[in-house]
């Protein structure tokens, strides 16, 4: 199972806007501030969906991310499920 | 306080280098947290930030006479204190809101070669920002500049900032910038958890004599602290 924790303040909403209705993605929150978004197998985000700069797009998983990043460019990032520890 | 006006200690009576500048060891071992004595010590802005510069004429032409700051202080001095201080100058040019950007010009010194600007974020790391209150000052700002034959670079869009760099003659990096939002409760909670999670990685980094990886790792942590963190609240 994949979490990306987002914080809630304008510039990371984007990602929850982006996700929600999306196919085996469940979206929870935002608790104490934080929204999570969970799927079983991989997760993927558009920059440019989201409208978001670069500057903010490099630093997208500030929130925390328990998963592992399969393609990272610069429009599109897909996470996969991780083994590694926390 | 202890110590009265007019019987403190002062520079002149410092018996080094390092005791009239306050150079410690940079050891935190057996030194005292804030919590520990209940001292809560306060900050009221920026006074002053202070380089040295080799280029007195350029320096003065940019900051008062291309930027327009007021030029406010200046002071000129006999070297004192350690032994081999150079005689120098220094001066301050106002940044608004109290602060300003001071420079120091000592008399008879050439540049030493590590003090040269480098092309390198490790370089661009020290900086001063200054603040400005809108978007529309920002625009001015970035305008005025480039007609003014500066190099500016394109606006950068940071989380919680919109800024704008250049430089100044001597290689300084000089940042203007204005808040896009305000700080809320979360942005420090965040910021806990971020360092908190940083921190775990590296300490445990260095235990195992390597340094930290990626920033993924300091992600995954994250993760697992914001995942307690939430918990809680339940």
């Amino acid at each position: 199972m994949i979490e990306v924790h987002v914080i809630d303040v304008p510039e990371f909403r984007p990602m929850v806007d982006t996700m929600r209705g999306q196919p085996a993605v469940t979206i929870t929150g935002p608790v104490k501030g934080y929204w999570t978004i969970s799927a079983p197998d991989e997760l993927t985000f558009d920059r440019r969906a989201m409208k978001m700069k670069p500057a903010v797009w490099y630093g997208i998983f500030t929130g925390g991310l328990n998963g592992e990043i399969a393609h990272w460019g610069r429009d599109e990032v897909r996470i996969v499920g991780t083994s590694r520890p926390l | 306080m202890t110590e009265k006006l007019g019987t403190r200690d002062d520079a002149s009576s410092a018996k080094s280098f390092n005791e009239a500048m306050g150079i410690g060891t940079g050891d935190l071992t057996g030194v005292k947290h804030a919590a520990e004595d209940g001292i809560r010590l306060a900050l009221h802005g920026v006074d002053h930030t202070a380089r040295p510069t080799w280029k007195l004429n350029e320096t003065v032409e940019f900051y008062r006479d291309v930027l327009g700051l007021p030029l406010v202080h200046a002071i000129t001095a006999r070297g004192w204190g350690p032994p081999g201080h150079h005689d120098f100058l220094h001066f301050f040019f106002d940044a608004g809101k109290g602060a300003t950007i001071a420079f120091f010009y000592y008399i008879g010194s050439e540049r030493p070669e590590k003090y040269a600007p480098e092309e390198h974020h490790f370089y661009f790391a020290t900086h001063t920002a200054w603040a400005v209150d809108s978007e529309e000052e920002l625009v001015t700002w970035k305008e005025t500049l480039e007609k003014r034959g500066i190099q500016v670079s394109p606006y950068t869009r940071h989380e919680i900032l919109e800024s704008i760099y250049f430089t100044d003659p001597n290689g300084y990096p000089v940042e203007i910038t204005r808040r896009l939002r305000d700080i809320e409760s979360i942005d420090e909670v965040d910021a806990r958890l971020t360092l908190q999670a940083a921190m775990d990685v590296e300490s445990e980094a260095r235990a195992a004599g390597r340094l930290m990886e990626d920033i993924d790792a300091v992600w995954r942590r994250k993760a697992k602290l914001v995942d307690a963190y939430k918990e809680d609240a339940q």
